[in-house]
């Protein structure tokens, strides 16, 4: 008894024991099994948007004195929203709304990304022009329809996000996409499987290693994963989507490509091409980086008070009765 | 120079007004912008919930009537990162909110701002936070 306690403790203390053991090489810390180590708390917030502004049209990257101007000009505008809401208020009352929380609820960096020692002005590196490729028409609606729902009728007619199914803007994807809070990610990794807690909407995906894909029938909001190793870049591909999920307008034939490359001891370079032809004229391709962050990770169960979905059917059927009485 | 000085203001209000439209709901699907409210009362409750935090407010009104609102709040996540817990607004705290009741009717409201007797935005959370990305940091 006493010597199996013993063995169990060996076997605790090798566990414990086996991040200290991991090799570091060029600075990108290893698993024992020789692979980059991805596991770690990690963010991707930044205020560089998707697409390229039509005003930095042309300008793929700006210096480090452009992006301080345009920062503080973002940080700015952000504080100015904050404390002047009397006035805004009033003025909205006829008008569709100001539509707005105060700053303390936004939480999306206040840096654009910076790649290969420059910062970004879009999150999409090709096409070169920084814009989703030309979609469409069926895309179109499907990205429309993704936003607002289609009707007060059902909860089931609500948005995803609004439902809390999944989070807002392709947080857990695939693709990860950096939104307006939460942007935080756990990474754990085993030589079988790598598993990515996304903090919104709590969703776990988890990567199968060396794997195939499930049949064609088997279809998950969060599609199906499988991963390999290109050297020291863990690349993922995934497909099986519901027709539900819906990025960007997209089908359920979306085949996105995931790779994670760590490149120094704070960054992962996270690289994404999407496909689907029935939405996307062509395959587009976003690149940031995921940098480590102290954390912790919180738990986010978006569902627990969920009052928003009984305010909304519930100003749905005030606006009915209204309509009905005159 | 004033051609590329317009074009940086126009991209930081492009990127900056991108922002709102991507939240967990959309605004205007559970609050009427036509219902603006100034509350002025006391904190009864906080409930540090998913997917945002909700405030109870008790409102008196000139005729001596108390009303229960309860005002929607940021996500839960963010306010703990900001150092904001559920002991930050202690009940009996008098707090004024600006904001935009449901559509629904019910004495539920966004809160746009939500300012402390003294002055201080409670969800002033611009700088010095502590927050990941804070400039500070």
């Amino acid at each position: 008894m006493c010597y199996r306690f013993l063995v169990s403790l060996g076997a605790l203390s090798v566990l414990l024991a086996a991040p200290i053991l991991a090799q570091t090489s060029g600075g990108v810390p290893r698993t024992p099994d020789g692979h980059p180590d991805l596991q770690g708390i990690w963010t991707n917030a930044t205020i560089t948007p998707l697409e390229r502004p039509d005003a930095l049209a042309g300008k793929a990257t700006v210096t480090d004195a452009e992006a301080k101007v345009l920062e503080a000009k973002s940080a700015n505008e952000l504080a100015e929203a904050d404390g002047k809401s009397e006035g805004p208020l009033l003025t909205a009352t006829g008008s569709a709304g100001t539509g707005g929380y105060n700053a303390l609820f936004i939480d999306r960096g206040s840096e654009f990304a910076r790649v290969d020692g420059v910062k970004r002005t879009s999150l999409i590196i090709d096409p070169p022009d920084g814009k989703v490729p030309r979609m469409s028409a069926d895309a179109g609606r499907r990205l429309i329809a993704s936003y607002v729902g289609g009707g007060f009728n059902s909860v089931k007619e609500r948005p995803l996000s609004e439902r809390c199914l999944i989070g807002f803007g392709s947080t857990s994807g695939p693709p990860m996409l950096p939104v307006l809070y939460n942007n935080n990610y756990q990474i754990v990794q085993t030589p079988d499987s790598v598993l990515i807690l996304v903090e919104m909407v709590h969703d776990a995906r988890i990567i199968r290693m060396n794997a195939t894909h499930a049949p064609p029938d088997v279809r998950q909001w969060l599609g199906d994963s499988v991963g390999h190793w290109d050297g020291d870049t863990l690349v993922v591909d995934t497909t099986n989507f519901t027709d539900k999920t819906r990025f960007r307008g997209s089908t359920e034939n979306l085949h996105v490509v995931e790779r994670f490359t760590r490149i120094d001891a704070g960054t992962i370079l996270y690289r994404a091409t999407i496909e689907d032809p029935a939405a996307f004229s062509r395959p587009w391709t976003i690149e940031y980086p995921f940098l480590a962050t102290p954390g912790p990770i919180y738990e986010y169960a978006c569902h627990e008070g969920n009052y928003a979905e009984t305010d909304i059917l519930g100003g749905a059927r005030k606006k009915e009765a209204e309509a009905g009485r005159n | 120079m004033k051609i590329r000085f317009f074009a940086v203001v126009a991209a930081a209000t492009f990127i900056l007004g991108a922002a709102p439209a991507w939240a967990h709901h959309a605004f205007a699907a559970e609050f009427d912008a036509k219902k603006p409210v100034h509350l002025v009362g006391v904190v009864t409750k906080v409930e540090l919930i998913n997917p945002h935090a909700w405030i109870h407010v008790d409102v008196t009104g000139p005729d001596g009537k108390v009303t229960s609102w309860m005002i929607e709040a940021g996500s839960p996540n963010v306010l703990l990162r900001r150092g904001f817990t559920k002991a930050t607004v202690a009940p009996g705290t008098q707090v004024i909110v600006d904001g935009y009741q449901s559509k629904d009717g019910s004495l539920r409201a966004n809160g746009k701002d939500i300012t402390l007797p003294d002055g201080r935005k409670l969800f002033l959370g611009s700088s010095g936070t502590g927050a990941p990305y804070d400039p500070k940091k």
